[in-house]
């Protein structure tokens, strides 16, 4: 009996070792199993989030009442800057358009910054504390991708890990992890700098809950209180997302390049509704 | 009967861990407060009804939060969770616990569970935090809501786990 015990202990356990090969293995996409659970859980709790989400909200807005004048006035002077804003980019961006005819530029050389924000619904968030995944009520029916962007009104917050055909699953950005297999590296720059900042965000360091950011220039220029946005070197991930401010910079650890850390400009607590950035497809040409 | 209503309750739970519960745990904390009452609900079936159900609802639902979920790894939970149930109820499920036996019960299973999925994840280098931070930050705070969960559903959730052993018990030798 023991014996018999001790004997189905181990085929578990092997068992359950080479599931996680499998899993750690570098798969393009997830078996049929997997998607029609995913699937059929993320219809299930998607009747259980959003009402959810309406409950709480309603309780936070009577909390909120009380600072929505001064936000009002704040909104009324972003309203005003951004109408005297908008002239101006109509006019740059005619500008810009007229230069591209001119200098001959391909259609997707033209097309290359014509973003698409799908916007999608938080369906569920996983319950373990080193996998914060968030499931979306968008996939590859949609025209969802792994590695796509995903962003909120505040700013990124993670990338698309795998997709299903009616669901994704989010990786939040607080899983940047320069060691980990399953993550890429994202090239980011400074706003208002963005041809003279450059730096790569390598990982998050969970117990100071700052953004690393490595490969920064001896003689960069980048103040703390910046913005910190996406640069979309690369090509895989948009340009022009807002990831967070920068708190501090040191130098790093061979004394060539500077370090920073970065604070996450967007929370990852009560998510409604996310943008999945969906980048025009490049030509396979390069 | 019994054993569909079991199933149901722990399918209605996991529905709730992922979707009701970051709503109810206040901004700030989603992250330290993490809820696994379908890893209670395993526990206490070890406690009160037979080990094997307990190996296979932790198996399964294990699984089923793996796949929904799956960020890095595949089968963790399902491990733990079902040799954590099974031997509980290697251990426990003879006695007729007392309150007070079973809320301490799951208290350290919970702590087990948490911090072996811990050094499974620091294993594979998905997480580079030390253990004692870990712990601070969300294996300790998370236990108190699972002791919250535990003490709140434990007399209906006996009684219905005893029921199940009522009505079957010729099954016990599967």
């Amino acid at each position: 009996m023991r014996n018999k015990r001790m004997f189905m202990l181990m085929i578990g356990f092997i068992v359950c070792i080479a599931v996680i090969g499998f899993s750690l293995s570098d798969r393009k996409e997830l078996s049929w199993p997997e998607k029609f659970l995913k699937d059929s859980a993320a219809y299930v709790q998607q009747w259980f989030y959003k009402p959810a989400g309406y409950i709480a909200g309603f309780f936070e807005d009577i909390s909120n009442l009380r600072t929505i004048y001064e936000e009002n006035e704040q909104l009324r002077l972003t309203a005003a800057a951004y109408s005297r804003e908008k002239i101006n980019y109509n006019f740059v961006e005619k500008e810009n358009k007229r230069l591209q005819e001119e200098l001959d530029f391909t259609v997707a050389q033209k097309a290359m910054y014509n973003y698409n924000y799908l916007i999608a619904q938080v369906v569920s968030v996983s319950n373990e504390a080193n996998n914060r995944t968030l499931t979306i009520n968008l996939g590859s029916k949609n025209g969802i991708k792994p590695n796509m962007a995903v962003t909120t009104i505040d700013g990124l917050i993670g990338l698309v890990s795998s997709v299903t055909p009616f669901t994704a699953a989010v990786t939040p950005i607080t899983e940047l992890d320069e060691a980990s297999p399953t993550f890429n590296l994202i090239a980011v720059t400074i706003m208002g700098r963005e041809d003279e900042s450059f730096g790569i965000l390598s990982s998050y360091n969970k117990e100071t809950s700052r953004l690393l950011m490595t490969k920064i220039a001896e003689k960069d220029k980048m103040a703390i209180q910046d913005t910190v946005i996406t640069s979309g070197l690369g090509g895989v991930y948009p340009r022009g997302l807002v990831v967070g401010t920068l708190e501090s910079k040191q130098l790093g650890d061979f004394g060539l390049t500077y370090t920073a850390s970065v604070e996450l400009a967007a929370s990852f607590d009560h998510l409604t509704e996310v943008f999945v950035v969906q980048v025009p497809e490049l030509e396979d040409a390069e | 009967m019994s054993m569909n209503r079991i199933i149901l309750l722990m399918v209605l739970l996991f529905v709730i861990e992922g979707a009701v519960m970051p709503w109810i745990i206040p901004a700030g904390f989603g992250h330290r407060i993490i809820p696994h009452f379908v890893f209670v609900m395993v526990i206490f079936s070890g406690l009160y009804s037979r080990r094997h159900l307990a190996l296979i609802l932790g198996v399964s639902f294990g699984m089923l939060q793996d796949i929904v979920y799956f960020g890095h790894l595949l089968g963790i939970n399902a491990f733990i969770m079902g040799l954590m149930g099974y031997f509980t109820g290697v251990l426990l499920e003879r006695r007729r616990s007392t309150i007070m036996m079973a809320i301490s019960v799951i208290g350290f299973a919970c702590l087990l569970y948490d911090s072996v999925i811990y050094f499974v994840y620091s294993v594979f280098r998905i997480t580079n935090e030390s253990y004692a931070w870990a712990l601070i930050d969300h294996i300790l705070p998370s236990l108190f809501l699972q002791l919250a969960f535990a003490l709140a559903c434990y007399v209906p959730v006996r009684k219905l786990f005893e029921g199940q052993n009522g009505v079957k018990p010729e099954n016990d030798d599967e």
